[in-house]
């Protein structure tokens, strides 16, 4: 479903992502761990054609996103570190004027219900943004990408700054999308988290995928181990 | 195209929700209404004004007596300058130029009862006029408006959620202009109604006859000045790193155009073409009549040449044994050689005017304000132009009622009759009553052909600079 070759980006001398290969197929979870300017978010970003690469192409379900732009951002979703919605218009504005943007127009009550099956709690749907919780917003993502039937997920540290209940909801949701069979690039700095959503983990350093395996293949502390092995050397 | 419309949805429910944006929209239809109904009040009172007067003069001109027709063409009488229903809209030039003049032979009076006399100096420079509003208020608006257009979808993030959904930057900044041009239809529609009605109520197609023509390029003028301002201002909020830079950007813009340009524009205008002052004016007037043109031919050589040539014509040794009045026809070359004399000069200080103005013109493709000011007042009848018509109509109105006087005279009176001879009301009769018509909207248009070209040039500089800039546009990450 995703796939880098040889992924490359460079600013000047200094070089983001160096040569990233990666194949995530449908239904996975894959998080990238690793430090600030480890090029996680680079990764991301690249996904989404917000930055060029330098060398290489970045793939979903087949198709080069910096030559089928317009379809490969059809299939995805993205969630930023800090989701931002607009905040005079309510939650559930928000989630109309963005479904609206790729072509879906869902009934008010659809919407709603969506809204609720991502956790935001009722009384807030037709509150402005304004008034929300990072972890509401980042509710009102999750409701987005379903109601726009993402089969790609795009996540920018989206645990950061969330209280552990929030957290675990939000992990939750994306357990619940994945039985969908969406697939999920995070870019995380929680290993708890990674080790318990995610599907398959990587390890980056320096622009490198140093290391890559299956989450189910390692515990806690060994991978905490491992990162932090990683991070020393 | 649906994308378009999304996103000018998604920006009039964001405006509306800002209180800032609201006061203000509330601030400018009050203004308007102000000026509307002031401006209606102004039209109403000197138009009832104007109008009993004009009755009033051309009944005592019409009763005057019998009396001898020198005596009656200097007795002379008034003319007003008709209030036109559009001069409600844009007092242009109106309260500077005067509304009536006094005619008579041998003068050309100034025309008086100019309304600026009667202001302080701080009403003098800034009336508050529903062009005003349209032309330097509403922009202010529009600032407030769009400023963040761009800057706040990228400093709140919203942006990159927005390119995520794989929209371009196109319709982002389309949507966008269609908002704001929405939201300032929304304030100014109800204000054309209201005028329109006002404008159908008022009968006013004697002075000027094509008003609803003149009212549609009206429209579609402002309509594209404020459309220029929407995208520049979109433009700007695209270019600036944050809205404190955009508005800022935005706000010197303002005064750029509405305050230091036309100040310096028109301070040009005066250091380059200076305009003599009135008593000089007057003089060199005077002098040339009496000295002749050349400085050699003066008005008693005139008047023995033209004796001569009488004398000659009709084969007689005396002006007592022509068949005319000769006092009629010297009095009547005399009226002529002056009138050619005043015709050289006020060409001239036209000319002046003309320059000056040009330069206002050219300017106008540095600040568009200067662009619609002139044609505002263009085509609402308030400008140089229409005043300097309506002053050629008077003078010849002035030269045909004196002309008349005098030939009456050399017909039917004798020479040295001056008291003995009287004509009556027949003769003053033959003096139609004046009635001013504008020159028509099409031939203003042309008179502004530097103005409108500007207007053109703005749109396609504005549209060229958004395309440019949405191709180019690239993500703060």
């Amino acid at each position: 479903m995703l796939e880098t070759i040889d992924l490359t980006k460079k600013y000047g001398d200094f070089t983001a992502l160096n040569s990233l290969n990666l194949k995530i197929k449908e239904g996975e979870i894959f998080c990238l761990l690793g430090a600030n300017g480890a090029g996680k978010s680079t990764t991301i970003n690249l996904f989404l054609n917000f930055i060029k690469a330098t060398h290489g192409k970045a793939m979903i379900n087949g198709m080069d996103v910096s030559k089928h732009v317009k379809e490969t951002k059809q299939m995805l979703s993205y969630i930023p570190e800090n989701l931002m919605l607009y905040k005079n218009l309510t939650g559930l504005e928000n989630l109309r004027f963005f479904c609206g943007l790729g072509g879906k127009n869902q009934s008010k009550d659809e919407l709603v219900d969506l809204l609720e099956e991502s956790g935001l709690q009722t009384d807030f749907i037709h509150k402005r943004v304004s008034s929300y919780s990072k972890g509401m917003r980042q509710k009102v993502g999750i409701a987005l990408a379903r109601a726009r039937g993402a089969k790609v997920l795009l996540l920018d540290e989206p645990t950061s700054g969330l209280d552990p209940k929030a957290s675990n909801e939000f992990s939750e949701l994306l357990l619940s999308m994945k039985e969908r069979g969406v697939t999920t690039l995070m870019a995380t700095h929680d290993l708890f988290r990674a080790k318990d959503t995610g599907t398959h983990i990587g390890i980056m350093k320096e622009g490198v995928l140093l290391e890559k395996f299956e989450s189910k293949d390692v515990s806690f502390q060994d991978l905490e181990r491992l990162y932090l092995k990683h991070m020393h050397n | 195209m649906n994308t378009i419309l999304l996103i000018a949805k998604k920006e009039i429910q964001i405006a509306i929700r800002q209180r800032l944006i609201t006061a203000l929209a509330i601030v400018i239809m009050s203004l308007l209404s102000v000026a509307l109904y002031a401006g209606y009040v102004a039209y109403d009172q000197q138009r009832t004004l104007i109008e009993q007067a004009h009755e009033d003069n051309r009944k005592e001109w019409l009763e005057q007596g019998d009396k001898h027709p020198h005596i009656a063409a200097h007795y002379g009488t008034f003319v007003f300058k008709p209030k036109t229903i559009l001069s409600l809209f844009d007092f242009g030039l109106d309260t500077y130029t005067g509304t009536s003049v006094y005619l008579e032979a041998h003068y050309q009076h100034e025309f008086m009862f100019r309304p600026a006399q009667a202001h302080s100096s701080m009403i003098r420079f800034g009336e508050l006029s529903a062009a005003l509003v349209f032309q330097v208020l509403i922009p202010l608006l529009i600032i407030f408006l769009a400023f963040q257009a761009f800057t706040q979808e990228r400093e709140n993030g919203t942006l990159k959620l927005l390119v995520s959904q794989g929209i371009s930057y196109t319709p982002i900044i389309w949507g966008k202009i269609l908002a704001y041009l929405s939201i300032l239809l929304t304030i100014v529609v109800p204000f054309f109604i209201v005028a329109f009605v006002l404008s159908a109520l008022v009968n006013d197609s004697d002075s000027i006859p094509d008003v609803g023509l003149r009212v549609f390029f009206l429209i579609l003028i402002y309509l594209v000045y404020l459309a220029i301002f929407v995208a520049f201002s979109v433009w700007v909020s695209i270019r600036s790193s944050t809205g404190r830079n955009s508005l800022l950007t935005l706000l010197t813009c303002w005064i750029l155009f509405m305050i230091i340009i036309p100040k310096t524009t028109a301070n040009f205008g005066e250091s380059f073409y200076p305009l003599p002052s009135m008593k000089i004016y007057r003089e060199a007037i005077q002098r040339d009549i009496k000295n002749g043109l050349d400085n050699r031919t003066s008005k008693t050589v005139r008047e023995e040449k033209l004796k001569e040539e009488y004398l000659k014509r009709y084969k007689v040794d005396s002006i007592h044994k022509l068949p005319l009045n000769f006092e009629g026809v010297r009095m009547q070359k005399g009226e002529d050689y002056g009138n050619m004399v005043y015709d050289i000069h006020k060409d001239s200080l036209i000319d002046l005017f003309n320059r000056q103005n040009r330069i206002s013109s050219l300017s106008s493709f540095v600040s568009p304000y200067l662009a619609v000011r002139n044609l505002s007042m263009g085509l609402t009848a308030t400008d140089l132009n229409t005043s300097i018509h309506f002053q050629r109509e008077t003078e010849n109105y002035r030269r045909e009622l004196v002309r008349k006087m005098n030939n009456d005279m050399a017909q039917n009176s004798k020479y040295g009759e001056f008291y003995e001879y009287k004509a009556n009301k027949n003769l003053w009769e033959t003096v139609k009553d004046f009635q001013y018509t504008t020159i028509t909207g099409y031939d203003i248009l042309s008179l502004y052909f530097i103005e409108l070209l500007s207007l053109i040039c703005w749109g396609i500089f504005v549209f060229v600079l958004l395309s440019y800039s949405s191709r180019k546009m690239k993500l703060v990450l």
